[in-house]
Formats: structure tokens, sequence, C-alpha cells
């Protein structure tokens, strides 16, 4: 990787070239190898089963993988803050149920709606204020948060499962079709458009992005690093609240006990597609691949008559082998620090 | 020679600064005319940072005063410093390495364009003043799409410096700015302080490498147990002087005095 080398103050330097396709899937050797081995499971899979590769099958995956894209999205710019939020399966399950709930007090679908995502973002606040304000670690803010907000949402319930009405055109969000796609996979388009745009193209991204590289460097610069803390911990927030919302919508009820284990299947996704847990690396492309392939995996061993336990050994399998060809295969790419 | 009347850029008068027991800076002058760079040296805990300091407004002075420009001004913040156009280069402590040269360059005052009202980067916009301002100041960098971290020290270095330039400075301290950089490295970071001197900016520049002084300073302060001691023009000293200043045999030579008097006392 001579690219970059060449000191400064020489003639031109020659060792420099004009970058190529090769030196483009170099620097972005993250998202190359996720999308291979989410190429690979797909074919894999396609040449198993005589069902995978069908459309009914695919919208399928989208639809139930669009909580996890959605609470995905959002959590690569938490992790490329530097920080973690673990609590983002206990606001699943808590809008889930408050949103059951709140349906079966009377109170109409869209005020429901907005009153989740507004109870998302105020728990991602309280605890983004802890984290940003307070400077307690993100990881023990967080896990407290799981459980207390699982807590509540096993009060509010006594552990029962709320049914939904299925009349109620609440029901819709997780159910509906548009346009021959799923509205869970359209929101989650939605969802991850906006992520994808807001990461790359908006001073508030290269803050992101910056926080997690040198956070007094962007604070020395005049940016209000606090503030933009505090801030993706209310989006991760919202977007669990989202993702509690059309879960609930789509089976017709809401459980305190749904979402276990969801915040590592997202923290899965966001790592294998890229982002470094150490911060200041994110890639909302990588993420969607990431997500992707862990709903796959799920889907295609289901199809493949395989036992459905083998869903999570084949995805801490590929999370691993997948960080570590990253490592092995890309490490050209930047100098090791 | 130098309280000719004309206008310093700088004049720190009588500053002292007491930590505890220990007086770190003991009445002591820095003056500084516009475009000239003056090498401040002393060992360590003379208290060379701590009056960079002062002049950057990070240390509040017990006592003393600070001209710029002639007028009189009190720094009780960096931010005050930096209204009075006095930048500090903070090495490494100002770039972010996963971020882009461009990026790294306009953190915090990113060029911007409106799409329905909201902010979004003006990528070309960043791209194309970044390219314009490397070449103004010399810089040597390929791409200004690489990330900072894929760059060398000397490379690290300028951006850095270069970043403190483009706030558009009249007073640019630089602390160590060839600490630990290889031999051409070091030069093309001389080259950029000449660059910036050379457009009016007055520099401090403080650091260990003696040999570097003579290459790009007008002026030499030396700084022993928080007082100065000397001051010399670079034409009138040699490297044996200035280190037998720093170890402190600093009466011994009967010019540091008489220099010491007309020159760094009005």
């Amino acid at each position: 990787m001579n690219v970059t080398s060449a000191g400064v103050g020489a003639s031109p330097p020659k060792r420099a070239h004009n970058s190529t396709w090769k030196d483009g899937a170099l620097a972005n050797g993250s998202v190359v190898s996720i999308a291979l081995f989410f190429i690979v499971v797909c074919v894999v899979f396609s040449l198993v089963t005589g069902s995978f590769l069908t459309t009914p099958n695919l919208l399928n995956i989208v639809r139930q993988s669009a909580p996890l894209l959605i609470v995905a999205a959002a959590m690569t710019f938490v992790i490329t803050t530097g920080g973690i939020d673990l609590s983002v399966g206990s606001v699943l399950a808590l809008t889930a149920t408050l949103s059951a709930v709140a349906l079966q007090a009377g109170l109409p679908w869209p005020l429901v709606v907005v009153g989740m995502l507004a109870l998302g973002a105020a728990i991602g606040a309280l605890q983004g204020f802890f984290i940003a304000y307070e400077r307690i670690p993100a990881f023990i803010v967080t896990l407290a948060g799981l459980s207390v907000i699982r807590g509540v949402a096993l009060l509010i319930t006594g552990g029962y499962s709320i049914p939904v009405e299925p009349t109620s055109f609440f029901v819709n969000i997780g159910r509906a079709w548009f346009l021959g796609v799923p509205v869970p996979a359209l929101l989650a388009l939605v969802v991850l458009a906006i992520a994808y745009l807001a990461f790359n193209q908006t001073p508030f991204g290269r803050y992101v992005t910056g926080i997690g590289a040198n956070a007094e460097a962007v604070r020395r610069a005049g940016v209000d690093t606090r503030f933009m803390t505090l801030f993706v911990y209310v989006l991760s927030g919202m977007a669990a609240a989202s993702a509690g919302v059309i879960l609930a919508a789509r089976l017709g009820s809401g459980s305190s006990n749904s979402g276990q284990g969801f915040e590592l299947d997202v923290i899965a996704a966001v790592v294998l597609g890229g982002t470094s847990l150490f911060g200041g690396r994110g890639t909302i492309i990588g993420t969607v691949l990431g997500a992707l392939t862990v709903a796959v995996i799920g889907n295609g061993l289901i199809l493949a008559h395989m036992s459905p336990f083998l869903t999570p050994i084949v995805t801490g399998t590929i999370i691993l082998v997948a960080i570590w060809l990253n490592f092995r295969l890309f490490k050209g790419a930047t100098r090791s620090r | 020679m130098m309280s000719d009347g004309e206008t310093y850029r700088v004049r720190m008068t009588g500053i002292s600064k007491r930590y505890g027991p220990i007086q770190t800076l003991d009445d002591v002058s820095l003056n500084l005319k516009p475009g000239e760079v003056l090498g401040l040296v002393g060992d360590n805990g003379a208290g060379k940072s701590t009056l960079s300091k002062v002049l950057s407004g990070a240390v509040i002075p017990d006592s003393g005063t600070i001209e710029i420009d002639g007028k009189a001004v009190s720094f009780s913040s960096p931010a005050d410093a930096r209204a009075a156009r006095v930048e500090m280069v903070y090495q490494d402590l100002s770039l972010c390495d996963t971020v882009d040269v461009a990026g790294n360059l306009f953190l915090g005052r990113e060029p911007r364009r409106h799409v329905l009202g909201l902010p979004f980067l003006d990528n070309r916009r960043m791209h194309d003043q970044t390219r314009e301002m490397l070449d103004r100041l010399g810089i040597v960098i390929a791409d200004t799409r690489l990330k900072v971290e894929n760059l060398s020290g000397g490379q690290r270095q300028s951006i850095a410096i270069g970043r403190a330039a483009s706030f558009d400075p009249s007073v640019l301290i630089m602390d160590e700015p060839t600490a630990a950089l290889a031999v051409a490295e070091v030069e093309a970071v001389l080259d950029l302080i000449r660059a910036v001197s050379a457009r009016g900016v007055s520099v401090i520049l403080i650091t260990h490498r003696l040999q570097d002084l003579f290459l790009v300073c007008d002026r030499i302060q030396v700084m022993y147990e928080g007082r100065n001691v000397a001051e010399r023009r670079i034409g009138d000293t040699s490297i044996e002087e200035v280190v037998n200043l720093i170890v402190g045999r600093k009466f011994t030579a009967r010019s540091a005095r008489a220099s010491r008097d007309e020159g760094v006392q009005p």
C-alpha cells in the first residue's frame, strides 16, 4: 500500500496512482467481505432448497427482518460514536405491549404510533443524558435500561401477551401490502435511505464518525459533541419503538417477552457489516448486508429442513469468520495503529 | 533594536504565574512582530508551554499584560484568544483518523447546501477548497479523499497546521511540530512554517530540535526556570551558545545580558 506513503514536500509523489476499483475494494474491505458472505449464503440456499429463491420467500424475508433493519440502521450511528445500546430489545418489548394496551383502551392508532415513537425518543434521551452528560459508560447505562425497561413491560402485562383487535387499522402497519411489497419492508427501506443520507451526506453523520474517532477534536472544532452523542441514543430509542410497533402489528399482539436477545442480533448485524465497535468507522450499506445475512441464514436453515437451533450456531460462526477474514484479507487497506 | 516604536503583533509584559509553591512564570516578557518566526526554547519545566498557553487563553496569568496589535487584551478562555486570531496547533488532538483530509480541514464548518431546508455536506466545494488550500500552502497530498489515518506523521502534522492556518490567524503557536518526524518530513513542515509566516502570520515555535530553529526562526528566546534569560537574532548566535543558555550557564555569556537589556525589556 504505497499509495499514501509519499512524503510531504517531495515533488509530486510518483508512488501514488489514481485509485482503481481494487483500491476501492480494499478501502471498503469490510463491506466487500460481508457482500461476498451474503452472496455465498444466498447461492448455497438457492441450490439446497427449491423454495428459497422465490419472490414470496424473499419478500417474506424482508418483511420479517424489517425491525432488525430499522434498529440496526440506528445502531450503526450509536456504535460509530463508540457507544452501544443494549436496551433496544427491551424498548421493542415495552412499545409492543404498550401499543396493544393503548389500542385496547380505545386510543386511535395514529396517536398510539406517535406516542410510542415519543416514548422511544424519551427513553433514548434519558439514557443519552447519562451517557453524554454524566459520562457513565454506554454499556452500563443501557444494560441498566435493558433490565428496567423489560421489567416495566412485564409489570404492565403481568407476563401475559395482550391481543390487538384484528379489525383495527393498526395491524396494517405489519401486515398490509402496498404495490406488491409488504408495508414493513417499505418502512424499512425509507428508514434505511434516510439513514444512508444522514450518515454519509450530512454534517451530523460526519460528526458521528468524528466523535468515534476523536471526540476531543470534534469538540475543539466547536461542535456540541454531548448533544450529538445524546441524539444518537434518541435515534436508537425511536428505531426500537418503531420496531416494536411493527412487530405488534404483524403478530397482532404485544408480548412483554418479545425481542429477547434482539439487541444481540442487531449488534451482530452492525458488526458483521464492518462497523467498528471501537467507533469512528461505520457503514450503513454494510449494516444492511449484515442484517440481511442474519435474516437469510435463519430463513434458509428452516427451508432446508435443518434444526432451527442451528441458526445461532451458524450465525455466530459466520460473524467470527467474516471478521477474521476482514482482518486478514483487507488488513493492508488501513495502517494498523 | 526592538523597541523602536513600531507596532508589535504580540507584546506580553511582566507575565507571572504561580502553581502552589512553584513560580512557573516569573515576570516574563515576549514580543513578536508581524510575520516573524520566534523560537521559544528552554529545558523541560522552563515555562515555555505555560507561556504559550497564556497567549492561547488556556492559562490565566496571575499578573502581567498582553497587547495584540497595540491593544490590551485579557483572555479568559481559548475562545477569547481565537477571537483575537491567536491559534494554537494541537497536533494529533485536532485530527479525526477515520475522516478524510478535506473533512478534517473543514471539521465543524463544512460547506453546506440545503435541500428541502435540511443541511447536506457540499462535498465538491469542500474538496475543491481543500485542494486550493493545500496548494497554496505547498502541502503535497495526492488525494483529498484519503483518510487521515493513511497519511504519514508529517502529512498529518501539515494538515493540523493547515487547519489552524485556515482560520486566518495573526499568531500561530506550534508546540513541538517536528517531534518524531522523518528527516524529509521535518523539511516539509519547516517549509510550511515559512509559507505561513510569508503570508504575514507571526509564528511562535516551541521545539527541542535546535537545528530546526536555525532553519526557520528570525529570533530565539531562551527561558530558564520560569524567566526569560536571553534573546538572540538567529544570525548572531550558534547552537553551542543556545545549548549553554538552555542548560543554565546563563550569566557566563556577557552578550546574553546585553541582549536581554536591550531586547526583551522595553
